[in-house]
């Protein structure tokens, strides 16, 4: 059904409270106590953790689908984005090295 | 502290931050643009017009929350389930922002409130890396956050208004832009094995997981459990 540009409004507007109560509570609460060191701990392992568990799912299931390995584009393309940045430490180097191998990967086998 | 300013740069070591930021966050400006693109050719084909639509992403600036809720009022949901949809998959910002706190302590809070604004999964992921290095600051995170809003919300605005010039993004190669930028930042958080270790158990939970829970849930679910198995294996 249309979704006219009122309801988008309604929608919008409660998102964008939403959003800014859980992206601003935690860092204007949080930064002005010391967090308990166990706390502390925990979350300086979540940056990793979330990272590979993004990788892990976008990279062995794109769109949410199960590819097999040696037909996965995906797969093949993170490697050389993997090795660039470890070797150049750039984020857009590694980035754009990725998409041009997923093309002519894509191109290749797709 | 401020960077010593020669007669050669006589730039606001701020403005210098900023802009160190913004090349920081081109990869998510690239990733940004043909998924915001996408959003603004949806949410006009359902009829939103282009003002909500580019108004959404400007002012929400989240990915799959703008396109559930989109997607679930198209679908003839109400605005009620729609608001409370999205704000379940949008919960995962108070991890990232309590993630973020300790490094936010010395910040103003006008800047807590730009850096907050504009976080989300790859703000956070540039922004969290730069720290760990030592490099980062509140103007480079504002830098980071402000060039992948454009980003978004330009998307948004060319998708909305522009469809049939923009045609299909995808023959550009920008599929993989972020899932290249996440293998990047991924290896970037590899300091040391415990860091590796907590990795392997994501990636695994979060596969295994993702057999039996949608959408974004497996990665928080698998990224939750991980942080948890880490923080009891190296106390």
């Amino acid at each position: 059904m249309t979704v006219t540009p009122s309801l988008m409004w309604s929608l919008l507007i409660a998102m964008a409270v939403t959003n800014l109560v859980f992206r601003l509570g935690p860092i204007a609460l949080l930064s002005r106590v010391h967090l308990p060191l166990p706390v502390e701990r925990w979350l300086s392992f979540v940056p990793a953790s979330v990272m590979a568990a993004l990788v892990a799912t976008e990279v062995l299931r794109p769109g949410g689908r199960w590819v097999v390995p040696w037909h996965n584009v995906y797969l093949f393309a993170a490697l050389p984005t993997a090795l660039v940045y470890w070797k150049t430490k750039s984020f857009l180097g590694a980035t754009v090295t990725g998409m041009l191998a997923f093309l002519a990967l894509r191109y290749f086998l797709g | 502290m401020s960077p010593q300013v020669t007669d050669g740069d006589r730039r606001h070591p701020a403005f210098v931050s900023f802009v160190r930021g913004m090349r920081l966050g081109l990869p998510v400006f690239l990733g940004y643009l043909p998924i915001g693109a996408a959003f603004g050719v949806v949410a006009a084909a359902a009829g939103t017009g282009v003002a909500a639509a580019v108004s959404c992403s400007a002012l929400v600036l989240a990915g799959a929350g703008q396109f559930i809720g989109l997607q679930l009022l198209k679908g003839g949901a109400g605005l009620a389930t729609a608001i409370l949809a999205t704000t379940v998959i949008n919960l995962r910002y108070v991890l990232f922002s309590a993630t973020m706190a300790p490094h936010l302590r010395e910040t103003p809070w006008y800047r807590q409130v730009l850096i907050a604004f504009t976080l989300t999964d790859e703000t956070f992921a540039i922004n969290i890396t730069d720290s760990r290095e030592g490099l980062s600051d509140d103007w480079s995170k504002i830098g980071v956050g402000f060039v992948s809003w454009v980003g978004w919300t330009a998307g948004t605005a060319l998708g909305a208004a522009a469809t049939a010039l923009v045609g299909d993004p995808s023959r550009w190669g920008v599929d993989f832009a972020l899932p290249a930028m996440f293998t990047a930042l991924l290896v970037a958080q590899i300091s040391e094995k415990r860091y590796a270790v907590v990795a392997v158990v994501a990636a695994a939970s979060a596969i295994a997981m993702s057999t039996v829970l949608p959408g974004e849930w497996p990665v928080i679910a698998g990224a939750i459990g991980a942080a948890t198995v880490g923080a009891v294996m190296y106390r």
